[in-house]
C-alpha cells in the first residue's frame, strides 16, 4: 500500500478512528522559481545547471539577492528546502571573484559541518577550483591546524571551538580576519537560553575584532521555522537583520494525525502506554513498506522501539537489518552509514532521538512517528518534516503519552497547528554571562575608553569592575589584561554554570571510563552519593561525589528500583524591578531573588509499582543561585475563603498547570523555568506562586512570563476546566496523591479569581 | 554581595583613577658588558658546526659577533592577552658581551620596547634563544600584530637551543631545563634565583605598587639567561667539533643519535667509536654496524657483528643481523641458518618473567630459523 492508500484504510477503520482526535490535511504546495540573481560569479550557474539545478526557488533567489546587496539576512527554511544554497552561493561567489575573501560556518555540532562541508566539497570539485575548505574543530590534528589557519577560505567549525580555539589566539588567524566577508550560522534556533546568550557574546568578541583588523563581515543566518526568527538574529548579530520566509520549495500533500491511546483507567485518568501505541503504528507502516522515521525522546526509548520493530522485520533473509535506531552515543562512522542507508533507501525505519532533529541530510521519507511530543512546537514541526516528499503524499502522527504537555498538545490540536512555534529567547546581557565574555574580550584586545561591547549597556561599569578586581589595568586610556588566567577556559558555552562535572564509570578498575558530564546545578539532585543514575538504559549507583574535583564515581549495578531526590528550595529577595496590583489587594511583580537549593534527603522508588522502598540521606552543600523571577501574591480576601491545607493544594495544583504551561507559552524546553509555592513566601510575606529563570542570571523568560501573566493564569485555567477528570489527574492540575480532593476546584477558584 | 551589587559600588572606574596623565616617551633600559674572559672561546662557533647541530642552513658569512641572543619574560602563557614585558638581548662588543635588556614600566611603553627590539634585530644576522621558536618569536611576533607594527624583523636563521640540548643531554640529565644545564653542564650556580612560574606575579605586582624592586631579580634572572645562552652554545659547538674531549659517553652517543638523524655518519660514526668505550658499548657498537650497513659498506658491519659475538656482545643481536647479512647480502643460507640457530641458543629457556618484547623476538626469530630451513630445502 502507498501511503494515500494506507490513509483512505485507516480512515475506514473505526477501532483506529476511536483514538484519532484530529486528522488534517495538509494540501500540497507548488514550486516557485526565480532566475539566478544577476551579479552571482558567472562560473557557478553552469556548474549548477550541470547538477540539474535551472533555477532557484524564490526564497535561494531572494536570500541571494539580498546577501549581493551587502545585507544580513536571516533565512527561515523548513526541513529539505535547499537553505545550504542560500549561504554557499554567495560565499562561492565571493571567493571566486576574490581569492583572498573568506568565509567563516558556524555550526552546532560537529556531524552537522561534517554533513554540510561534504556538499560544498561536491560543488566546489565540479568546478575545478581552488577553493580550501577546513574543518577546524577538536578533531583536528594539530599539524593540519597551520594550513586551516594560513589557508582556508572557508573554515567551518563550531562555537565552542570560536570562542576558545580561535579568538584567544586570533593573531594566529590574521588572514582570516583581515578579509572576512561572510559569516554563516546554521541552525540559529538551537542557540536560545544560555547557548544563543553565550553566542551572542562570542560575536560581539569576533565582531570586535573584524574591526580591529579592518573587516566588515556579513551574516547569513539560518533558522528553522520559529516564532521570531528575525529577533533572534537580531539579537545575535546585533544587527538588523532581513528576513527571508517566502520558502518556494515544493510539498507533497501532507496528513497529520493526532492519535491519543485509549483510556484504560478513566479516574486515575491512565492511559495505554505510548510505547506500544507507538510500536502498533510504526509497525503498520513498516509492514506495508513505507519508508518510516519513528521519534523518541530518550534514548531508552529508541533502543526499545528498534528492538521491537527489528523483531517484526527478523526473518532469514536478514531483513532485520533494514530498522535501525540512531542516537548520540553512536560512532560518526555508524551515524554516517545510517545516514546513507536512509538516503539510498537501503532502510526501511529509523528509530531516532531528536539528534535526526537538526539538518543532517538523510533524505524525504514518506511517514513519521512521534512518540511523544518533543517539548516544543518547533521540534515537533522539525521531527515532522523528516515526512514529507516533494512530490507525493507523506503522513505523520503524532502519538500522545500520558505527560500532561502531551495531553495538551493532543486535546488541543488547534493550538499546535495554529500556534505559530516557539519563540526562541536569550539574554546576552545576562550579567554573569557577559561578564565573562566581557572578560574574554579584554583578553583578546585590550578596551580603550569609550569603547562599546556590541549593544551591552553599560560597558565602563564593567570595566570599572573589571580594574577594581586587578583583573585590568587602565592606564593611557586602555585597559589591559593584568592576569595570568586565559578566561576562555572558564566558560562552557552550552551551560551557565562554568564547571561541570565529569561522570566517571569505575566498574572495571582498570579502565575508568568518562561517560558523561552535568552541570553543577543538577549535580545535586542526580548524582548524589547512592544515587541511582541511568544512563543509555543502563544502572548506575554513585558511589562517590568529589564536590570540590567536579567529578562523580559511578558503578554498574542491577536493582530494581531508582532514586528520587528531595529538593529543598528556598528564595530570597534581591530586588523588585516593577509589579503591577491585581484584583482585591493581589499584586505580580517581577525582580531578582536568589534561589538556594539544599538536597537532604532521597526515596527509594520500585520500577513498576512506584511504591517506595526506603529513604536516604544526602549531604551536601547548599547551592546558590541568582536570577530572575516573577511572582503573584494571592489576595488576602481569597485567601481566607479557604482552610489552609485546601489553600495549599489549590497552590499546588497552579504549579502543577504553570508547569505545562509556561514552557509552552514562554517557547522555551520545561526545565527552563522553575515553579513553585510558598504560602507563607519570604519575598511577600503572603500566599504567593513564583516562577524564575532555571539558569543564573536568566534569560529572559521572567520578563516574558511577566509581561503575559494573565495569559499564563488564563491557559491554566483552560485546562484544568476541559480536562474531563472529576478531581484532577496527572495531565492537568496533578493526580488526587498529590493534591488532594479538593485541589483541582480550589485552583479553578483561585485562578478565577486572580484573572477577574 | 553579589555582582550586581558590586557594580553598582563601582561608580565609573575610568574617572576614579585619575592618575595624573604620564606622558610616555620610552621603556626602561639597562646595558651591562661582561668581561670576554667570562666567555672562553665563544667566538670560535663555526656556521658549519651550527648546521651539524641544527641541521639546518645558516648564512654563509656566519660570524659569531652577529648572534642576537634573546630571552623574554612574559605575563604567561601565549594567547591574545599575553604581554613580554622584559626583552633582553646579547651580543659581543669590542670589550666583551653586552646584555641589552628592554623592560616596559607599564602597558603603553609596550610600543617602544618593540621599537628597541626592532632596531636591535636590524643589526644581527642569526637569533640564538631557548625554546625561543615555539614560544618567544611567535609571541613577540603578536605582540607587534597587536601593536599595529610589522613583525617580519623576526624573520631571521633561528638557533634554537632547547631542541639541539635535548638531543644531546636528554638521555643523561632526563630533564633539559636551562636552568639544569647551566648546573650540569657549564657548572654555573644561581643563588636566589627566582623561579619562573612566579614572574608573571612579580610584574603584576609591580605594577599595582610601583616597586620596582620587585623587578630586581626578573631582571637579573634574565640577563644570566642571556649569558648562558652564549656560553651554552659554544660548549655544545666545541662538543660537536671535539667529541674526544667530552666528560660523558652518554652525550657522545646521544650526538651520534642526533648526527645520524641529521645525515651525517661520518661525524656520527666517530661519536660511535668513542662512546664504545664506555657504558653505553653494546649500543655504540650497534649503531655503528648499521650506520656503516646504510652507508653501503657491508664488510665493516659484519667485522663489528662478528667481533661482537666473539666477545659475547649484544646477545642475540649481532647473530641476527649477521643471519640477515649472510641471507641477503652473500646469500649464504647454511650460514645465516646457522647464526639464527645460535640466536635461538641465546633466546632459549623461556621465563616467566619474559616481557613482551623479548618474546616477540623469540617468536620472529623463530620463524625466521622456520623460513630458513625451508628455503635451504628448496636449494
Amino acid at each position: 500500500m502507498n501511503v494515500d492508500q494506507l490513509a483512505d484504510s485507516l480512515r475506514r477503520d473505526p477501532m483506529f478512528m476511536e483514538n484519532v482526535v484530529r486528522w488534517e490535511e495538509l494540501p500540497a504546495r507548488p514550486a516557485q522559481y526565480a532566475p539566478f540573481p544577476e551579479g552571482l560569479d558567472p562560473r557557478l550557474v553552469p556548474v549548477l545547471q550541470r547538477r540539474g539545478v535551472h533555477q532557484l526557488y524564490s526564497h535561494q533567489a531572494h536570500a541571494v539577492r539580498e546577501v549581493l546587496a551587502g545585507r544580513d539576512v536571516v533565512v527561515v527554511t523548513p526541513t529539505a528546502s535547499g537553505k545550504t544554497m542560500c549561504y554557499n552561493l554567495p560565499v562561492l561567489s565571493a571567493i571566486l571573484n576574490n581569492e583572498d575573501a573568506r568565509a567563516l560556518y558556524l555550526f552546532p555540532t560537529k556531524a552537522l559541518s561534517a554533513d554540510q562541508v561534504s556538499e560544498l566539497y561536491e560543488l566546489i570539485e565540479e568546478m575545478g577550483v581552488d577553493i580550501k575548505t577546513y574543518t577546524y574543530d577538536g578533531d583536528t590534528p594539530g599539524a593540519a591546524r597551520r594550513a586551516v589557519r594560513q589557508a582556508g577560505h572557508i573554515v567551518v567549525t563550531n562555537p565552542d571551538m570560536l570562542h576558545s580555539g580561535i579568538l584567544p589566539h586570533h593573531t594566529k588567524w590574521v588572514k582570516l580576519f583581515e578579509n572576512l566577508k561572510y559569516i554563516v550560522i546554521d541552525e540559529i534556533h538551537t542557540y536560545r537560553g544560555v547557548f544563543g546568550s553565550n553566542l551572542a557574546n562570542v560575536l560581539r568578541r569576533l565582531m570586535r575584532l573584524c574591526a580591529f583588523y579592518g573587516s566588515h563581515p556579513q551574516f547569513i543566518l539560518c533558522s528553522a521555522t520559529i516564532a521570531n526568527p528575525k529577533e533572534l538574529a537580531e539579537t545575535l548579530t546585533g544587527r538588523d537583520v532581513t528576513l527571508i520566509d517566502d520558502n518556494g520549495a515544493p510539498m507533497g500533500r501532507r496528513h497529520f494525525v493526532f492519535y491519543n491511546p485509549p483510556v484504560i483507567n478513566r479516574q486515575l485518568g491512565i492511559r495505554k502506554g505510548v510505547i506500544p501505541e507507538t510500536r502498533q503504528i510504526a509497525g503498520m507502516l513498516l509492514k506495508n513498506g513505507i519508508q518510516t522515521i519513528t521519534f523518541a525522546r530518550s534514548r531508552l526509548t529508541v533502543e526499545v522501539l528498534t528492538k521491537y520493530l527489528k523483531d517484526l522485520m527478523r526473518d532469514p533473509l536478514g531483513n532485520a537489518g533494514r530498522v535501525r535506531g540512531y542516537r548520540g552515543g553512536y560512532l560518526p562512522t555508524q551515524r554516517r552509514e545510517i545516514e546513507r542507508g536512509l538516503r539510498a533507501g537501503q532502510i526501511d525505519a529509523v528509530v531516532s532521538t531528536n539528534a535526526l532533529e537538526l539538518g543532517i541530510d538523510i533524505g524525504a521519507l514518506d511517514a513519521c512517528v512521534l512518540c511523544g511530543y518533543p517539548g516544543t512546537i518547533a521540534s515537533a514541526w522539525q521531527q515532522a518534516g523528516r515526512a514529507g516528499r516533494r512530490k507525493g503524499t507523506s503522513i505523520v502522527f503524532f502519538v500522545a503519552s500520558s505527560a500532561a504537555i502531551d495531553q495538551y498538545i493532543v486535546s488541543h490540536p488547534d493550538y499546535f497547528l495554529r500556534q505559530s512555534p516557539e519563540n526562541a529567547l536569550l539574554n546576552p546581557d545576562n550579567l554573569y554571562i557577559l561578564l565573562s565574555h566581557f572578560k574574554c574580550a579584554a583578553y583578546e584586545l585590550p578596551f580603550e575608553d569609550g569603547d562599546g561591547f556590541g549593544n551591552a549597556p553599560a560597558p565602563e561599569e564593567l570595566l570599572g569592575f573589571l580594574e577594581e578586581e586587578n583583573i585590568l589595568r587602565h592606564v593611557d586610556g586602555r585597559y589591559h589584561w593584568m592576569a595570568e588566567d586565559f578566561p576562555a577556559s572558564e566558560i562552557s558555552l552550552r551551560s551557565a554554570a562554568s564547571e561541570n562535572f565529569v561522570i566517571i564509570d569505575i566498574t572495571d578498575p582498570a579502565h575508568h571510563r568518562v561517560i558523561g558530564e552535568m552541570d553543577r546545578y543538577t549535580v545535586p539532585m542526580l548524582l548524589h552519593e547512592n544515587a541511582i543514575y541511568m544512563h543509555e538504559g543502563q544502572q548506575y549507583q554513585v558511589e562517590k561525589l568529589d564536590f570540590d574535583a567536579c567529578k562523580a564515581f559511578i558503578r554498574q549495578v542491577d536493582t530494581g528500583y531508582y532514586t528520587d531526590a528531595n529538593l529543598n528550595v528556598s528564595l530570597s529577595l534581591l530586588d523588585v524591578e516593577k509589579s503591577e496590583d491585581t484584583p482585591e489587594g493581589g499584586s505580580c511583580a517581577l525582580g531578582e531573588v536568589k534561589v538556594t537549593t539544599l538536597v537532604t534527603m532521597f526515596k527509594k522508588i520500585r520500577f513498576d509499582t512506584h511504591e517506595t522502598l526506603g529513604f536516604g540521606h544526602v549531604r551536601l552543600p547548599e547551592t546558590d543561585m541568582h536570577t530572575t523571577a516573577m511572582w503573584w501574591t494571592l489576595p488576602d480576601s481569597l485567601c481566607a475563603r479557604f482552610e489552609s491545607d485546601t489553600l495549599k493544594n489549590g497552590m499546588l495544583a497552579i504549579t502543577n498547570l504553570l508547569r505545562i504551561v509556561a514552557p509552552l507559552y514562554l517557547m522555551c524546553a520545561p526545565q527552563d523555568v522553575a515553579v513553585l509555592y510558598q504560602v507563607k513566601s519570604p519575598i511577600t510575606d503572603r500566599p504567593t506562586v513564583i516562577l524564575y529563570d532555571n539558569c543564573p542570571g536568566g534569560v529572559g523568560l521572567a520578563h516574558k512570563a511577566y509581561g503575559m501573566q494573565k495569559l499564563l493564569l488564563e491557559k491554566a485555567l483552560q485546562i484544568v476546566t476541559d480536562c474531563a477528570c472529576t478531581q484532577g489527574c496527572p495531565s492537568c492540575a496533578g493526580p488526587v496523591g498529590e493534591i488532594g480532593t479538593d485541589g483541582k476546584q480550589t485552583a479553578m477558584t483561585l485562578l478565577k479569581e486572580l484573572i477577574r | 554581595m553579589n555582582l550586581r551589587d558590586k557594580l553598582r559600588a563601582v561608580d565609573g572606574g575610568s574617572k576614579r583613577h585619575q592618575q595624573p596623565q604620564r606622558q610616555y616617551t620610552s621603556c626602561w633600559q639597562r646595558r651591562e658588558t661582561r668581561p670576554m674572559e667570562d666567555f672562553p672561546r665563544v667566538l670560535e662557533v663555526r656556521g658549519e658546526t651550527v648546521m651539524l647541530m641544527q641541521g639546518e642552513e645558516m648564512p654563509e658569512d656566519f660570524d659569531p659577533r652577529r648572534i642576537l641572543y634573546l630571552d623574554t619574560e612574559t605575563t604567561g602563557f601565549a594567547g591574545a592577552g599575553t604581554v613580554a614585558f622584559l626583552v633582553g638581548v646579547g651580543s659581543f662588543a669590542e670589550d666583551g658581551f653586552t646584555v641589552r635588556q628592554y623592560l616596559m614600566r607599564d602597558y603603553p611603553e609596550e610600543r617602544f620596547l618593540l621599537r628597541a627590539l626592532e632596531e636591535e634585530l636590524a643589526q644581527f644576522d642569526v637569533i640564538c634563544s631557548f625554546n625561543g621558536r615555539s614560544f618567544d618569536v611567535p609571541l613577540l611576533r603578536d605582540r607587534f600584530l597587536m601593536n599595529r607594527m610589522n613583525p617580519d624583523c623576526l624573520d631571521k636563521p633561528h638557533i634554537d637551543l632547547l631542541h639541539m640540548a635535548r638531543r644531546v643531554w636528554k638521555l643523561r640529565l632526563k630533564q633539559c631545563s636551562l636552568g639544569r644545564l647551566e648546573e650540569a653542564v657549564l657548572g654555573i650556580a644561581r643563588e636566589g634565583d627566582i623561579p619562573g612560574a612566579q614572574v608573571p606575579q612579580r610584574f603584576f605586582d609591580y605594577l599595582k605598587t610601583g616597586q620596582f624592586d620587585l623587578l630586581r631579580d626578573v631582571i637579573d634572572h634574565n640577563a644570566q639567561d642571556i649569558a648562558s645562552l652564549c656560553v651554552l652554545l659554544s660548549r655544545m659547538a666545541r662538543m660537536y667539533e671535539h667529541p674526544e674531549e667530552a666528560l660523558h659517553t652518554e652525550d657522545v652517543y646521544a650526538m651520534g643519535v642526533a648526527l645520524d638523524r641529521m645525515r651525517h655518519p661520518e661525524e656520527a660514526r666517530r661519536c660511535y667509536r668513542l662512546a664504545m668505550g664506555g657504558s653505553l658499548r653494546t649500543q655504540s657498537q650497534l649503531r655503528l654496524a648499521v650506520s656503516y650497513r646504510r652507508g653501503g659498506d657491508r664488510r665493516q658491519a659484519k667485522e663489528i657483528w662478528q667481533a661482537m659475538a666473539m666477545r659475547r656482545e649484544g646477545g642475540a643481536t649481532p647473530y641476527i643481523e649477521l643471519a640477515k647479512h649472510y641471507e641477503h647480502v652473500e646469500k649464504d643460507i647454511p650460514a645465516a641458518l646457522e647464526m639464527t640457530r645460535r640466536a635461538m641458543m641465546l633466546l632459549s629457556e623461556p621465563t616467566l618473567f619474559d616481557s613482551t618484547a623479548v618474546q616477540e623476538e623469540r617468536n620472529a626469530v623463530q620463524y625466521r630459523y622456520d623460513r630458513l630451513k625451508s628455503r635451504l630445502k628448496e636449494q
